[in-house]
């Protein structure tokens, strides 16, 4: 009985050791391009519950800084009425963000600019050179990000990801903007902390613990959802951001369309 | 330290976690594949032990994917086995059919409940005019199939087609076969249990051939069925304020074109799976999908989609309805009536009774014009023109199973005509390269010939290791290369 089952076992056993040594090994390119890897190095070394309690206890307070604390802090600016070019750049959560944030930008005058690459995260923007890219074609006087959706799962996280959220803020340079949080399905593995703990204050929207409707795929808010969620931004701008602008609230419902789309697919780098 | 937390991170992987089912094409279901194998193996020749141990994993697979619903599956077991004893013991007809009548209303009692409770509440809140506050139920995973396989099993003793099993092992393997049990292939009792009682063993060709089809259903779910998901997700929504697609018509036409060839290579990809793991363990399930989209009229579709169910439907719905035995018209009414229950056995909603009575109105259609189709014979023209019309048919009505709402389908529908302008067709081409490169790659896969894949699959048996092997490898990295961030679940997971 066991000789029939001896090749077949011995195929799936051999493939999923390799595949769980090449999760743990260091990324192996082919042709320049860097090959995928499982994620069964995160699933077995990801940081238990208890430890993520206390990473969470030890993080909590630069969260706070990011967001809530600058609260009083920020709660004086004055609304920079001046018309922006916006930009707005980051994962598939912008198909649901980026209508809502349309329609703002008609309300009040700004011109925006959305640039949608899907299943993107920190580390393929920060690699690629298309923030940069953009902000030199389209010279934005404000942005909008929201990425980090793709990364709630990351094992060592701060290890991981710290070096690619500090490039991308250091692309963004003086311009000032706002960092949408990722609406987390699931708990994080730390990707809001680290997001909070890198970007100047008041320019962290945190949106975990926030009530989503969600799509199908459990993850994206429902476009009614996610116009929402904007709505939330916005109202959230004036007393907390960093540097806020002119966010009259538009009709509910009232439909725009950025002044261009730029598409991005899964696999480009 | 560290093996603690390993092994702490293995636990939390076999515990239940709502919305995440264990799905065959996971990493976590090749692990415990691997487990379950070598004690399969040494238990096989045991038949006792193999069928408590082939129960208890598949009562750990549903765990996993439903949770404590796994209580339900067992107690639904339990209680028809019981009543299946009881009515072969006698003789007497009404207490055969009190015997049959409990656990029909205890079987499709449960289903109605958790499928169509709030379906029905609500249609009936609003004929009333009432407020209507959805109950918060949840659809145990797999229950429409378990239910199905359940309902065959008793109308086939009760109608003396099938024996009943000596022991509640027997029949829980059946009903509980972990392969079949979350999204089909429905198994039929007259067909699975001999085999349970024959217990043969697997040859090495079966075993291999088993791989193959667990492969094949990997390319076809996770990485066709799953990349084209991801443009599809896009076009299928409907701004809630305008009523519109965000999308223009031509991409909206291609994401329904795209959403045909999806679902049929998540649930025949799904199928594959199923059968190739039943095969490795020396089961035979029945084919659930034969290429549906060459099919050039409808009836033809149904004989190759979901093979397992339209078979059920006809054997357990249209026949009993009296089929074609009570003349043309009422023929008509119950294929469409058996169609309209096939709708809603989808889903509770009315897009898919839609859905249903669409199918069995066409259905009425192509067996009222057989005569005169049959006159105007079979020139390609003729074959291609048929098949254009049948798929233009079967796919416009997948939109009524994509999209949010009854009223989103027509939305979509509608926009995609409306809107349509070729203009589009360049820029989609230059973005969405990889999009057309697989879609072109099923189409080329329906248009080989199927003797293609049977010499595909016996080159595959005859392979050396090595070879099936890197064939293995290739198509998993291939998975890793092209899948989303976030697995989609299997689309008839939801049935």
């Amino acid at each position: 009985m066991f000789r029939h089952y001896k090749g077949i076992w011995m195929l799936l056993a051999v493939a999923l050791v390799g595949f769980v040594a090449f999760s743990f090994a260091d990324p192996l390119s082919i042709g320049g391009h860097e090959l995928k890897k499982s994620s069964f190095a995160d699933v077995l070394a990801a940081e238990t519950e208890s430890a993520d309690n206390e990473s969470q206890k030890t993080l909590a307070p630069e969260t706070v800084k990011g967001t809530d604390a600058v609260v009083e802090k920020k709660a004086q600016a004055e609304p920079d009425t001046v018309p922006k070019t916006i930009l707005f750049i980051g994962d598939s959560m912008l198909d649901g963000l980026s209508p809502r944030l349309a329609a703002y930008a008609a309300e009040n005058g700004h011109t925006l600019y959305s640039v949608i690459w899907y299943s993107s995260s920190t580390e393929r923007w920060a690699e690629s050179a298309k923030l940069t890219s953009y902000i030199n074609k389209l010279h934005p006087d404000y942005i909008f990000i929201c990425l980090g959706s793709n990364e709630l799962m990351i094992r060592d996280i701060k290890k991981k990801r710290d070096g690619y959220v500090k490039k991308i803020i250091k692309e963004i340079g003086d311009i000032p903007f706002i960092w949408i949080g990722p609406p987390n399905w699931r708990e994080d593995t730390g990707i809001n902390d680290l997001i909070a703990g890198n970007v100047p204050a008041g320019s962290f929207f945190l949106s975990n613990g926030m009530s989503f409707e969600r799509r199908k795929d459990g993850a994206h808010p429902t476009v009614a959802s996610a116009a929402l969620w904007m709505d939330s931004v916005a109202r959230w701008m004036p007393r907390h951001s960093a540097h806020p602008i002119r966010m009259d609230k538009p009709a509910q419902g009232f439909k725009a369309r950025p002044k261009r789309i730029f598409i991005h697919q899964p696999n480009e780098r | 330290m560290v093996l603690c937390s390993v092994i702490e991170n293995i636990l939390d992987q076999l515990t239940f976690k709502e919305g995440e089912p264990m799905l065959f094409s996971s990493g976590l279901f090749w692990v415990i594949f691997l487990v379950f194998l070598p004690v399969y193996a040494a238990l096989k020749k045991r038949r006792r032990q193999m069928t408590v141990f082939v129960i208890a994993f598949s009562l750990f697979f549903y765990y996993k994917s439903s949770g404590w619903f796994v209580l339900m599956l067992t107690a639904t077991s339990i209680f028809d086995w019981v009543l299946s004893r009881l009515m072969e013991r006698t003789d007497t007809r009404w207490k055969r059919r009190l015997c049959l009548s409990l656990s029909l209303l205890a079987s499709l009692g449960i289903l109605a409940w958790f499928k169509y409770a709030n379906f029905f509440m609500w249609n009936w809140q609003q004929m009333v005019g009432g407020n209507f506050e959805p109950l918060d139920i949840i659809l145990p995973v797999g229950i429409s199939f378990y239910t199905f396989q359940s309902v065959s099993y008793m109308i086939d003793v009760y109608k003396h087609r099938v024996k009943t099993t000596r022991t509640w092992m027997d029949y829980a393997f059946f009903l509980t076969f972990f392969p079949a049990l979350v999204a089909g292939p429905i198994v039929r009792a007259d067909y699975f249990l001999p085999q349970l009682e024959e217990n043969r063993s697997a040859t090495k060709t079966m075993v291999y051939m088993g791989l193959w089809l667990i492969i094949l259903g990997v390319v076809k779910k996770a990485i066709v069925a799953d990349y084209l998901a991801q443009y599809n997700d896009l076009i299928f929504v409907v701004d809630p304020a305008t009523g519109i697609p965000a999308y223009s018509g031509f991409e909206t036409m291609m994401g329904i074109i795209g959403y045909t060839m999806q679902i049929y290579c998540d649930f025949s990809g799904y199928s594959d799976m199923a059968i190739g793991l039943a095969l490795i363990m020396g089961f035979r399930l029945a084919q659930n999908f034969n290429f549906p989209y060459k099919s050039r009229n409808l009836t033809d579709f149904w004989r190759r989609w979901h093979i397992s169910l339209s078979t059920w439907l006809r054997d357990y719905i249209y026949i009993p309805l009296g089929g074609n035995r009570k003349g043309t018209a009422r023929t008509y009414v119950n294929n469409f009536a058996t169609m309209v229950i096939g709708g809603l056995w989808h889903g509770a909603a009315w897009k898919f009774v839609f859905w249903g009575a669409m199918h069995g109105a066409g259905l009425a259609v192509h067996k009222a014009s057989r005569p005169w189709l049959g006159r105007i014979g079979d020139s390609w023209p003729v074959k291609a023109l048929s098949w254009l019309v049948t798929f233009m048919f079967v796919m416009l009505l997948w939109v009524f199973f994509r999209a949010d709402t009854f009223g989103d389908s027509v939305a979509v529908i509608s926009h995609a005509f409306s809107d349509f302008d070729v203009a589009y067709a360049m820029p989609f081409v230059a973005v969405r390269w990889l999009w057309l490169i697989i879609m072109a790659v099923i189409v080329i896969s329906h248009i080989l010939p199927t003797d293609f894949w049977q010499r595909a699959a016996a080159w595959f048996v005859r392979s050396p290791w090595i070879v099936k092997l890197l064939v293995f490898v290739v198509v998993v990295q291939l998975v890793l290369e092209l899948q989303g961030e976030d697995v989609a679940p299997f689309i008839y997971f939801q049935f």
